[in-house]
């Protein structure tokens, strides 16, 4: 994997994200799905999802370190749907055959033309975990979407060869937590088990062979002070003034907006840290959306609930220069949001429509700060964006 | 093994559960892989609706979906063969609805019991040491057997010295296990470490230099089976200053072997370094490329030992290091976890490795 080291300068007293990339430029859309050919989608694990084009679902999958296309040719185009399902994961437990303690649920999304929702996850809680994406229809009926004979791609992450026994052993893995399709590219964000870094990869889609995408070296600043190579915990594409920005959320909460047009290769980005979300907290999903004339970003956190940030000013939002120390309970910074305090155990959140997102719901054993297993059955929801 | 097992119990239940047909002769058998309708004379072809409309298998009670899997007719009988392995702790209830009308034949089967037996336990915790840096980044926790995941945040704790368990020290909702589950990083929230963040600035960082702690984890987290541990862990450190300077190799003690012989060339640091990355981020070269050998890392991370597959020959080596590897506070070569941007805009590194040259003696 090629890395590229990122010299700090001092005129890094902004707020700045600076990107060393060799991405492709921006492609064209991808062309139709029908190119993918047919066989076992390979997958050893089922994580973070994203549509792209043509109802292709991309699959990360973290222990194979890969990311599949699968063409679910699911493209019936439906303008919305009402999804509600009690116990998707005792219903998805018995479909598979296990106790629903067994079931893991790694990842929602609608596919944006069907409107039918695609869950990733695994049968089993260990190393022998089977990975699994089920699909739920407007009826809330689950199916299994076969992983034995589809159209497919895939692209690998890593240069360890898939015939090398000592490679599954390997301990250093990397975590794939989200990915989202941007102009004709899919971007992979990730975490590793080892080394603290940063890691966002860009890879042109349709995959070509051995083409890996490249990965991003990103850095951010906070508070004009102190610069870290956080890793990306989730991110979306996000439209201001007609130019396109990624909105990433870092693991260690600031949450930075990105122009995707300065992604060019060997571009250094200034990018602006917006909002600090607080502490013993962790960004789940991102949803953007307009309402009443108004611009929102609602964010699923891993302790703080789910917050609605009015996002209006993001284009000429001054950016997080100073340490402030914000007023407690809030202990934020940035971009003003409402928590909103009927949405309990929010796991994921995804877009349906202009007017409504799905909410997978459940709640956890243990304190907000240290979350333990899921304390009852799993929930999907449909809310009107709030 | 759990062939074996299930061949047993297969028998048991094949022996054991027949089902009694309300009338006819029908009967629905389990034989610890697939379900049997038997005595139903199977049409030629499968009902419009599918075999599915007369015969189902349920993994599970209430408003649930079939089990998944196929259909087959062999030696006169209608068999479902599920599409996953039949799984420890499973209730079945199998259906036959006569296409002809009547009531409907059903029977429950029990997939074999659960393995209850505790196996696993807690056989490494890294940083090894006593003190930890205020600004500690990873903990890595080494487990006998593959454990569950989804459960680290709940049974992962970090006590103050009166025992009282702390909030907010790790990064919540995030574990990061080995493809084999047997070893996880735990992240302490970065945002508390990381100077000038709103967290750090309002909560301090999670461990505070010159108090005690406790690493604490619970017996009760359940290995990959759904079992608990066998016992529980727990490990007494003190919080030490923040770790601010980033490794220098140059600085490290390196003490050459002695040619012909296999002893292990001895790097000693000048701090405690990550244990992860000292597994795959320091090697050994010679004038004829790459030296194979074993790693052992001692003196609580402070020192790594390589011995040679082969004895050491006469001549130049070299130890390269990747830049990229970290101390105890993620601070790597050339380069802070938090870089001051004030007060370290000239330091940088523009190469990946570093190389230590030595000969052997």
């Amino acid at each position: 994997m090629r890395r590229i080291t990122f010299v700090s300068s001092a005129v890094a007293f902004c707020l700045t994200v600076a990107l060393a990339i060799g991405v492709t430029a921006a492609r064209k859309p991808a062309s139709p799905a029908a190119d993918l050919p047919t066989g076992k989608v390979e997958l050893q694990s089922a994580g973070a999802l994203a549509f792209g084009p043509a109802g292709i679902l991309f699959v990360g999958d973290s222990v194979g370190g890969s990311v599949v296309a699968i063409d679910t040719g699911d493209t019936k185009a439906m303008k919305t749907a009402s999804i509600n399902v009690q116990g998707v994961d005792q219903k998805i437990a018995a479909l598979v055959g296990v106790p629903a303690d067994q079931i893991v649920i790694n990842d929602v999304k609608v596919n944006p033309v069907s409107k039918n929702v695609y869950l990733s996850g695994a049968r089993g809680k260990g190393p022998d975990a089977m990975p699994l994406i089920v699909r739920v229809d407007a009826s809330g009926t689950v199916t299994n979407v076969s992983l034995d004979n589809a159209k497919r791609a895939m692209v690998s992450l890593t240069d360890a060869p898939k015939s090398d026994t000592a490679a599954r052993q390997n301990p250093r893995m990397l975590t794939i937590t989200d990915m989202s399709f941007v102009n004709g590219n899919l971007l992979v964000a990730g975490l590793s088990n080892e080394e603290w870094s940063s890691s966002l990869r860009s890879i042109p889609y349709p995959f070509k062979d051995a083409d890996k995408g490249a990965t991003l070296q990103i850095w951010h600043a906070s508070h004009g002070r102190y610069e870290t190579a956080a890793p990306v915990r989730t991110f979306v594409p996000y439209t201001i003034s007609g130019q396109q920005y990624i909105l990433a959320a870092y693991t260690c909460t600031p949450l930075v907006k990105i122009p995707v047009s300065d992604l060019k290769p060997g571009a250094q980005v200034k990018g602006t840290t917006i909002a600090d979300l607080g502490s013993g907290n962790q960004p789940l999903d991102m949803i953007p959306y307009k309402k009443d004339g108004h611009e929102f970003i609602l964010v699923a956190n891993s302790s703080r609930g789910v917050m609605k940030l009015k996002a209006d000013d993001l284009g000429s939002y001054e950016k997080i220069d100073s340490p402030v120390v914000p007023n407690p309970p809030s202990n934020i910074a940035g971009v003003p949001y409402d928590t909103l305090g009927d949405l309990k155990g929010v796991q994921h959140i995804a877009r349906i429509d202009d007017g409504n997102a799905l909410l997978l719901i459940g709640g956890f054993t243990g304190a907000p700060y240290a979350p333990g297993p899921p304390s009852g059955p799993l929930n999907l929801q449909t809310i009107a964006l709030p | 093994m759990l062939k074996r097992k299930l061949a047993g119990i297969a028998v048991i239940l094949f022996l054991g559960m027949t089902a009694t047909a309300q009338s006819q002769s029908i009967s629905i058998q389990f034989d610890g892989s697939a379900f049997k309708l038997v005595g139903w004379k199977v049409p030629s072809a499968a009902p419009a609706k599918g075999w599915t409309s007369v015969f189902v298998v349920y993994a599970g009670a209430g408003d649930i979906p079939p089990l998944l899997g196929s259909y087959s007719v062999e030696a006169g009988a209608l068999v479902f063969r599920p599409s996953f392995p039949i799984a420890p702790g499973v209730h079945y209830r199998a259906v036959f609805h006569p296409p002809a009308g009547g009531a409907a034949v059903e029977n429950d089967f029990d997939g074999p019991p659960r393995d209850v037996t505790p196996m696993a336990r807690v056989e490494h915790v890294y940083p090894s040491g006593d003190v930890w840096p205020s600004n500690q980044l990873r903990l890595y926790i080494y487990f006998s057997a593959p454990m569950s995941r989804g459960e680290a945040g709940a049974r992962i704790h970090v006590l103050d010295e009166n025992g009282k368990i702390l909030p907010g020290v790790f990064l919540p909702g995030e574990e990061l296990w080995d493809p084999g589950y047997k070893r996880l990083t735990m992240t302490f929230d970065p945002g508390r470490i990381k100077r000038g963040l709103t967290s750090n600035t309002a909560m301090g960082p999670p461990i505070a230099d010159g108090k005690r702690y406790t690493l604490a984890i619970d017996k009760e987290w359940q290995d990959a089976r759904g079992v608990p541990m066998v016992e529980g862990f727990r490990k007494n450190f003190r919080g030490g200053p923040a770790e601010r300077t980033p490794p220098d190799p140059h600085k490290w003690r390196v003490v050459a072997p002695k040619v012909g012989t296999s002893e292990p060339l001895v790097v000693d640091f000048t701090t405690p370094m990550n244990y992860a990355l000292l597994q795959r981020m320091l090697q050994v070269s010679g004038t004829h490329g790459s030296v194979t050998g074993t790693i052992t890392v001692a003196e609580h991370e402070t020192q790594w030992r390589f011995t040679p597959q082969e004895p050491w020959r006469a001549g130049d080596y070299q130890l390269i290091v990747d830049t990229g590897i970290e101390d105890l506070a993620g601070n790597h070569v050339g380069q802070l976890f938090d870089i001051d941007v004030f007060e370290r805009v000239t330091e940088h590194i523009t190469t990946q490795t570093i190389s230590l040259p030595f000969s052997t003696r």
